[in-house]
Formats: C-alpha cells, sequence, structure tokens
C-alpha cells in the first residue's frame, strides 16, 4: 500500500507544485480581505482534484490492472487510494493552516487564531467527506464518468455554504440550532468526516472487490 | 512432477464469448506456450489466473496454492507483464523501482539496476520517451526483478522487431534454468513459441483445441499438399482442416506416421505452430 502512494506521489509531483503556487495566489487573495475561507476552500479543491487525477492517470496507464495483479491486489488498491486521499488532506489542512497562522502574526488577516483553525480543520473535514462520497464512485464508475456527480457535490456544499453565508449576513432569519448542538458542532462534523470516509471505505472495498477489471 | 501452475476446467461466461473448460498445467523448469487467434481466450485466461476478473468455474493454482485462497502469497510467486506498458509515462525506471520495492517482500534492487543495464534502459529519462521495446523491457525487467517463480506474459512480444523479441526470449530460456520457475507466455507470434516454448496450449474460440509438448505436436501433425482427386479419396477422420485452391490441395494431418502408412504414395511435410493453428480455425469453418 506504502508503494502504491508512493506511486501517486511520484506521478501528481508536478501537480503538486503547481498547487503550491495556487495556496501561494489565494493566500495573496486572502491577504487583500477576501476572508481566510477562500484559502480554506484551496483544501477542498486540492483534496478533491488530486485523489481524482490520481485514478484518472491510472486508469489511462492500465495501472489499476497491473496493481492488482501484485501483492497489493485489490484491497491494496484501494486502501492506497484512501491513504493517498488522507494524506493530501492532512497535508493541505496543515499548510494551509501554516499559512493562516502567518497571515495571522504578520496582520494580515484580522481573524482570531481559533477562528483561522476552525476554518482549517472545517474544509480538511468537508474535504474528508467530499472523498467518502467520490471514492467509491471513482473506483466503481471510473474518474471520467465520477467527475461530473463529484463536481455537482462541490457545488452543492460549496454553492449552499455561501448561500447561507450570505442569508446570514443579510440578517435573513434562519432556524437556530439548539445551543447544545452548536457547540458539539465541530465534534459532530469531525465524526461525520471519518466516520463517512470509513463507512466509504469498507463500501469501495467491496465494489472493487467485485469489478472485473 | 512438480507443477508451476495447474488449471482445471477453468470457466468463464461474457455472454457473447465464454471461456470452456480449460486445463492444462505447466511443470517446473519449462515454458508453456498458450496460443490461439483473437479473442480465442488467451487474455482472459490470464485474467483469472491473476484474479482480475471472476471465474464462473474451475480451480487455477500457483505452486500448489489457491488463487483466490492463497492470493497474496500466490501473487508474491509470480511476476506479470501484460500486452502494453501499465507504468505511468511521467515516472522514471529509478522511480519504477523505488514503487515496486513495496509491492514484493522478495523485491531485488541490485537486480533491477542490473537487468537496467543489460537492457540499455536510461534510469533518468521518463517512460514516454522510451520505444515500446524499451516499454517492454522496463515491464520484463521488473517482473523478473520481483524474483518471481513464475513468470506470466500476456501478448508481451507483439508489436516488438525480431532483434528486441530474440533478446527477451533468451532471458526466459535463462529464467527457466531454475527447475523451480515456469513462464507462461501468451502469443499469437507462433515462432516466437517455436523457438522458446516447450508445451503449447492452444485455444480456439474459448476451448483447448490442441496441447501437448511442442517437439511432439511438430512431430505428430503434418501438413499434406496433393491434388485436388487425391484430398477427395483421404479420409476425412484423418484430416483437421483443409484449403482448396486451383492448383493444389493442402491439409492438417493429426498423425503424420499413420497417415504415411494407409497413404504412402502422398506427401506429407512437417508442421508449424502456424500451420496448427490456420488449419485449425479453416477445419471449423468447413
Amino acid at each position: 500500500m506504502i508503494g502504491l502512494v508512493y506511486k501517486d506521489l511520484m506521478v501528481l509531483k508536478k501537480h503538486l507544485r503547481y498547487y503550491m503556487i495556487f495556496l501561494v495566489v489565494y493566500g495573496g487573495m486572502t491577504a487583500a480581505g477576501m476572508g481566510p475561507g477562500i484559502l480554506g476552500a484551496v483544501i477542498c479543491i486540492v483534496g478533491m482534484i488530486l485523489p481524482m487525477s490520481s485514478i484518472a492517470y491510472d486508469e489511462q496507464a492500465r495501472w489499476d490492472k497491473y496493481a492488482a495483479a501484485t501483492p497489493a491486489g485489490r484491497a491494496g488498491i484501494v486502501g492506497g487510494k484512501y491513504l493517498f486521499a488522507l494524506a493530501v488532506i492532512v497535508g493541505m489542512t496543515a499548510l494551509v493552516l501554516l499559512c493562516m497562522v502567518l497571515l495571522h502574526l504578520t496582520g494580515l488577516v484580522e481573524d482570531s487564531l481559533a477562528d483561522l483553525v476552525l476554518i482549517a480543520l472545517s474544509c480538511g473535514g468537508a474535504a474528508l467527506f467530499l472523498n467518502a462520497v467520490t471514492l467509491p464512485l471513482m473506483l466503481k464508475f471510473g474518474a471520467e464518468k465520477s467527475r461530473t456527480i463529484s463536481m455537482g457535490l462541490f457545488v452543492v456544499i460549496f454553492g449552499g455554504s455561501a448561500l447561507a453565508a450570505m442569508m446570514l449576513k443579510r440578517q435573513v432569519k434562519l432556524p437556530v440550532p439548539p445551543a447544545w448542538l452548536l457547540n458539539a458542532l465541530p465534534v459532530v462534523l469531525a465524526l461525520l468526516a471519518v466516520g463517512s470516509l470509513a463507512v466509504s471505505y469498507c463500501v469501495a472495498r467491496a465494489i472493487y472487490e467485485r469489478k472485473e477489471l | 512432477m512438480k507443477y508451476a501452475l495447474e488449471i482445471e476446467h477453468l470457466s468463464k461466461d461474457y455472454g457473447s464469448f465464454r471461456l470452456e473448460d480449460v486445463s492444462f498445467a505447466i511443470p517446473g523448469g519449462t515454458i508453456m506456450g498458450l496460443i490461439g487467434e483473437n479473442g480465442a481466450g488467451k487474455s482472459t485466461t490470464i485474467k483469472c489466473i491473476l484474479n482480475l476478473i471472476r471465474r464462473d468455474g474451475g480451480t487455477i493454482r500457483v505452486l500448489g496454492m489457491d488463487n483466490l485462497q492463497e492470493e497474496r502469497s500466490a501473487k508474491e510467486a509470480i511476476g506479470v507483464v501484460l500486452d502494453e506498458s501499465t507504468f505511468h509515462d511521467t515516472l522514471r525506471p529509478t522511480e519504477v523501482g523505488q514503487v515496486l520495492k513495496h509491492l514484493y517482500k522478495s523485491w531485488d534492487a541490485p537486480l533491477f539496476a542490473q537487468y537496467l543495464d543489460k537492457f540499455g534502459l536510461p534510469r533518468k529519462k521518463t517512460i514516454k520517451e522510451f520505444s515500446k521495446g524499451m516499454k517492454t523491457k522496463l515491464s520484463i525487467a521488473a517482473a523478473l526483478s520481483a524474483r518471481p517463480r513464475l513468470l506470466i506474459l500476456d501478448e508481451a512480444t507483439s508489436g516488438l522487431d525480431p532483434v528486441v523479441r530474440d533478446e527477451i526470449l533468451d532471458e526466459f530460456l535463462t529464467f527457466i534454468q531454475d527447475e523451480d520457475h515456469a513462464v507462461l507466455i501468451s502469443s499469437h507470434i507462433t515462432s516466437d513459441l517455436e523457438k522458446a516454448a516447450d508445451y503449447v496450449t492452444y485455444l480456439h474460440r474459448g476451448r483447448v483445441a490442441v496441447q501437448g509438448a511442442k517437439d511432439e505436436l511438430l512431430e505428430t501433425y503434418g501438413r499434406l499438399a496433393c491434388a485436388k482427386a487425391d484430398l477427395e479419396r483421404v479420409d476425412p477422420a484423418l484430416l483437421v482442416g483443409r484449403r482448396v485452391g486451383q492448383f493444389g490441395c493442402e491439409a492438417l494431418v493429426k498423425d503424420r506416421r499413420a497417415f504415411c502408412r494407409l497413404y504412402p504414395e502422398l506427401t506429407v511435410d512437417r508442421v508449424s505452430l502456424e500451420d496448427i493453428m490456420v488449419f485449425t480455425v479453416k477445419g471449423d469453418v468447413q
């Protein structure tokens, strides 16, 4: 499985470099006053695109057939993809958080450190959830067919969040969740993200076991 | 006798195509050629061995291990070369080695480096800069460096020039010097198998049409060349397939010696594996 994650990193290392530039640009936008949320979105974008690209490249090279013929087998392929997605999301969350802290320390971002941590972790959690939904689909139908569904999901989640934020700004009265839920929200969301990824992994294993390569 | 691979009554139904009751075994220290026309079931058989597709029936044992129950151990013992390069174009040979050393317990990095040198594969070039022959050599270097006991090649030599094919076949002959090693090569380039294979299994329309030791098959079968009138008086049961032309006829004889005893006046030549394939298909059409 480690070999498969290493392979993904090797194949996508050029992309990783591009995303670092992406991070710098979004960091600049945040510093220009667009808010730290836009930097947090980088976690979701990269966390979704890289696993999707790795599956697409595997299909293109027919690597999936070869990898399934090695001792890693089908279980290794699925495990490798989840581990890679997890590594990308954790890595990006850490980088974005570092970027946010640097911007905070230089006074370019006014939000508190606690808020910045919360934004980064929420985006990391959202990226985990997105992968939990899209990875089984991509392993079942291939990256190309699943792309539309994944993008649709991305638009729904972030469009929905942006809409809610806009409504709050315009002081539209939205139903207020009970206080205990609001207090427990970070934990609930974290559990939802990790739990959905665990369930998704089991579903993907079952799907890939039956797939004809 | 120790078998590197034993397949019994293998079947797989795709609806439009069926692999039916395929059985064969490869003794250690030998090369088995799996021949057949396109779509005969060669790749389906190999995919079943590697558990890339679900079989509908039959058993497969790799070095005595069930390929499904003991999949990981069986795959540790198999080196695979599929019909096209399966490594990403952006990787370099050294990176391929780095990836595979984590996938195979028995990965031999110095041996991989030796093969890269032997095959003249530049370490710093990406795979997309390689020719088809170089890509195949890299796949073979990777397969052999996993220190397998069974090497499986699916149409690996197709599309390569004769010099590269010859070089690769020599490598397989060296590999089977160890009695524990065996090779399964699927190919429709029968001349390669005539050179290297010890056993041949000919698949035709998803079934085993001809099977046996290559030398024995080439010795037993014969190629009759005669006039149309002569062909008409030959017992059809002795023939597999025939080709009737304007100036003469040809037919594949099942048992050359028995045929010569019955028809001493007719000329029966030695056959090639290609003759066996072509005439079997023609016999099927008739």
